[in-house]
């Protein structure tokens, strides 16, 4: 798999002299990149620390959206400040978070706007559909600290495949869509800002770097991302189906399964437990078509459309796949069931210095575990009862004194319930496959 | 390797004399008696493209020249029949005159091989049990000399040395060890007294924890040093003698006793303090495996175990001692005999009578074949290959890659050792002997591909394999 590399993170700010002799729209376009200063919480210490970070944005409507990546500003920000092209600085909010495109939504403090009369450009979104390899495209954003920074670059590949399954602060990234590659100079803090056309239209959101490769930049393609600012302006988040089937990509087995050239997907893997498992799909079957629309997958960029297909179906709805299995085609009716991250909710448990996140179906099949109960350990704070006990990172609590463990909050709970009045607290956990016990003691 | 003779000799010269010698023959004497009790084995294993040659020290026990081998000194992956010859050499004899000798099995229990040389070669040899001095066998005190017997290497004819120190500590781990000052004795061979009684074993598994500072890291770095040839633990007598006999009825190692638990982990003492257990010792089963004695007999997991035959489990250091205490406890059963053992459960104690099983097919008997062609050795999937893989154990279909030649079709394709193989062209595979004839059909129909869909941590991938001759497979 591909590591990339999320560009953010960089610290010095110098603003940079305006670029001359452009056009008007690319002008216009420069006049609604915004540069992105973020404090946020972490967590992994087993105590909340503070961090902060740079990154880019663009303006994209009137009521001060801003679109930027979800490696930028993440849910745990505390603090938003927006520079904007005149180099005002405004404070914002998330509205909206999605790692899977890695984009984010932040929205200018309308009254601050207002009382202090301040003035924003929007940007003009481009067809991300049209772009051909060798096309000229501009980044613009904040390397490394650098505000208003303006490199060159052509379009290297309009669709490239690229996913990874912890990319964005160990969510889940890519699949859904491809990316669009340049060699425009990418570097950390251009992270959300736009990849535009000579003309000032945003065809990308850049995102990612190739590590230790020069000019390997990657964007997400407009059309994405202009599906996604609609969702997370209304819902916060965008909403998915999930029926638990793993493509490969045919690539030259036609021949061996028999099948019309450009003509199905193959099923690498099914996730146990899955909708798919449930309906009775095997891995090695071919999926010729998804509700009567014929699929394929032959190549690696071809599957983020039909991964986007299922996606985009309502959570619960029954999809019909017609499946190839040695000889035979059949249906199968596969209803869905709402997509989660392997990462499930976080919390701090501060009386017992551990971090902990909710097991989430997700994390519960890639680890194979027999059900999505318990919390996991993700940080632990040395010289506090959690430490002191024996727990560590990578442990699932499974039970807290005579109590399962069936969600967050049945934790949160018992350690309130404990700073409140400490008392010795017997908690069951599960290392691997190998069950502890633990005694938290005041 | 490590051998100092300056070193040693200079150690010598500085111990001795502040040793009360009371045996009433030196010890260079009693060594070199002893030398008939201890041998050299070089083990030829056929692997699927090479051969390896091992050599190890061994003790001989009787006098039908069966010697027995510690525990590592065979890879457990091995089938018996891949150790293709067995020869044995004595200490100082020259290395043209060996003898010959077959494979016994390993017990479980003590965890040693047994060999057994061929009767022309047991001429002089005498078992471990002529030195075993008064009986029981007295466990030595701190501070107590000890020496024991090294072995030089093929190439200077296994010239035995000689290695001396005083004891540290002795403790249970849950077999009795004493741990030396110094290196004591050669791995797999004997030490003795000075009245030349025979105390122990140097075994394996000990090493110095060291720190170790370098130009390129900035602080010092942790680093554990074992010496492969000699030992400064020794198994003590006590837990050695009484299982000298413990020579397996077949290769295999059977019969294996079957209990069933997995996952056993102990209890921390603030918990069995906290769950109000007397003597502060418990074991917590994680899973019961399905179909097992302990399934039947009515363990959960979950469950602690306080009481094994109605005597609570001994108390010993650290925890995890305690694991490996019941372990041994149930492999030194039989099938067949009752174990009774006491759980607390829900806050209340059970008593449940266990009758230990039989042990279902190791991998180490599973069947397996080599394809040359394909560069892969499929082996039977066997129950603890279902339980490893988290699957259901009562459904035993697929098979195993056992071996995979990283250059051959299928390394090429991504196959890669453990993998579970489920289907060969699209057919389910459901038992050994199917897959062999898909594998066979597939060689003597020469396609140029076979497509294997096989599982690894929980995630399957459909692998193309192009076949040798039918153009490049990059």
């Amino acid at each position: 798999m591909i590591r990339l590399l999320p560009l953010v993170f960089a610290l010095v700010a110098m603003p940079i002299p305006a670029f001359a002799d452009m056009s008007r729209g690319f002008r216009q376009l420069l006049d609604a990149v915004v540069r992105i200063d973020v404090r946020e919480y972490a967590i992994e210490a087993g105590s909340k620390r503070f961090t902060s970070g740079v990154g880019s944005g663009v303006i994209v409507s009137q009521d001060g959206m801003i679109l930027t990546n979800a490696h930028v500003v993440g849910k745990r920000a505390v603090e938003i400040n927006v520079t904007l092209a005149n180099l005002e600085r405004v404070s914002a909010r998330l509205v909206g978070w999605d790692h899977w495109t890695d984009l984010a939504l932040i929205q200018l403090d309308a009254d601050e706007i207002q009382k202090r009369n301040l003035r924003f450009t929007v940007s003009r979104f481009g067809d991300s559909d049209d772009l051909y390899p060798g096309q000229e495209v501009f980044a613009v954003g904040t390397p490394h600290g650098l505000t208003r920074t303006v490199t060159r670059g052509i379009i290297s590949n309009p669709r490239r495949y690229f996913s990874d399954s912890r990319g964005v602060r160990g969510y889940e990234t890519g699949m859904f869509n491809t990316w669009l590659q340049t060699d425009a100079a990418i570097n950390p803090g251009n992270s959300g800002g736009p990849l535009v056309t000579a003309d000032g239209h945003v065809v990308g959101i850049n995102s990612r770097g190739y590590l230790s490769a020069d000019n390997l930049g990657f964007a997400i393609p407009a059309s994405t991302a202009q599906r996604i600012v609609e969702g997370l302006e209304r819902d916060g988040e965008i909403t998915r189906s999930y029926i638990g089937v793993v493509p490969g990509a045919l690539q030259d087995l036609e021949n061996f399964y028999d099948l019309e050239i450009n003509t199905g997907m193959l099923i690498n893997s099914i996730d146990p437990g899955s909708p798919a498992d449930r309906a009775g799909l095997r891995a090695g079957d071919i999926v010729l078509a998804i509700n009567e629309a014929p699929v394929d997958g032959r190549f690696p960029e071809q599957l983020p459309p039909i991964h986007h297909l299922i996606a985009t179906q309502p959570v619960g709805s029954e999809l019909r796949l017609m499946v190839k299995r040695g000889a035979e085609s059949s249906d199968f009716n596969v209803t869905t069931e709402r997509l989660v991250s392997r990462v499930g909710e976080e919390a701090v448990l501060d009386a017992w210095g551990l971090s902990v996140r909710e097991v989430s179906r997700a994390y519960a099949r890639e680890n194979q575990l027999p059900d999505a109960s318990g919390v996991l350990i993700i940080g632990v704070q040395r010289g506090f009862p959690g430490a002191t006990a024996g727990l560590s990172v990578g442990d699932v609590i499974t039970k807290v004194n005579d109590q399962t463990v069936d969600s967050l909050q049945v934790v949160q709970t018992a350690v309130e319930a404990y700073a409140a009045n400490p008392a010795s607290v017997l908690v069951e956990a599960r290392r691997q496959f190998r069950v502890s016990l633990y005694v938290l003691k005041p | 390797m490590k051998f100092r003779p300056l070193s040693l000799f200079a150690g010598l010269a500085a111990i001795i004399p502040a040793v009360s010698l009371s045996a009433a023959e030196p010890l260079a004497e009693l060594l070199r008696e002893r030398l008939a009790s201890v041998v050299a084995v070089e083990i030829t294993v056929a692997l699927e493209i090479d051969r390896s040659v091992d050599t190890v020290n061994g003790i001989v026990v009787d006098r039908e020249g069966t010697v027995i081998l510690e525990s590592g000194a065979i890879n457990d992956r091995l089938t018996p029949d891949q150790l293709v010859e067995i020869r044995v050499y004595r200490a100082d004899a020259p290395a043209t005159d060996y003898a010959t000798a077959e494979y016994l099995g390993r017990d479980i229990y003590t965890g040693w091989h047994f060999v057994r040389i061929a009767p022309e070669g047991r001429t002089g040899l005498r078992p471990i049990t002529d030195f075993a001095g008064p009986n029981p066998p007295a466990e030595p005190g701190l501070a107590d000399p000890l020496w024991g017997i090294g072995l030089r290497k093929k190439d200077e004819d296994f010239r035995p040395y000689f290695l001396m120190s005083r004891v540290s500590m002795v403790q249970p781990l849950p077999q009795l060890m004493a741990i030396m000052l110094e290196d004591t004795a050669g791995r797999g061979l004997p030490a003795f007294d000075l009245d030349g009684n025979f105390v122990g074993i140097g075994t394996s598994g000990f090493g110095e924890s060291m720190l170790v500072y370098s130009g390129r890291s900035r602080g010092p770095v942790p680093s554990l040093f074992v010496n492969p040839e000699e030992s400064s633990a020794l198994r003590l007598a006590a837990d050695v003698l009484p299982y000298l006999h413990r020579i397996p009825d077949d290769v295999y190692g059977r019969p294996l006793p079957w209990f069933g638990i997995d996952g056993i982990q102990p209890l921390d003492p603030e918990v069995a303090a906290y769950l109000g257990l007397d003597n502060g010792v418990g074991l917590v089963i994680s899973d019961v495996l399905a179909q097992s004695p302990a399934e039947a007999g009515g363990l959960l997991p979950r469950d602690i175990i306080v009481e094994l035959g109605s005597v609570p489990l001994p108390r010993l250091k650290p925890e995890n001692v305690v694991t490996v205490f019941l372990q041994r406890e149930i492999a030194r059963q039989r099938p067949g005999d009752v174990l009774s053992v006491t759980v607390l459960r829900d806050g209340n104690r059970l008593e449940l009578p266990i009758t230990i099983g039989e042990a279902p097919k190791t991998p180490k008997e599973a069947e397996r074949q080599y394809f040359e062609d394909l560069g892969l050795t499929i082996r039977e999937f066997v129950y603890n290959d279902a339980n490893d893989r988290r699957s259901d154990p009562t459904q035993l279909t697929g098979v195993v890659a056992h071996f995979v030649n990283s250059s051959s079709p299928v390394g090429v394709a991504g196959l890669q050792y453990d993998d579970w193989i489920q289907q060969i062209d699209g057919e389910p595979v459901t038992s050994f002997a199917q897959a062999v004839l898909l594998l066979e059909a597939v060689k003597s129909s020469g396609r140029p591909e076979v497509v294997l869909l096989v599982k690894r941590g929980g995630e399957t991938s459909v692998l193309r394999v192009r076949l040798n001759g039918t153009g490049p497979t990059g």
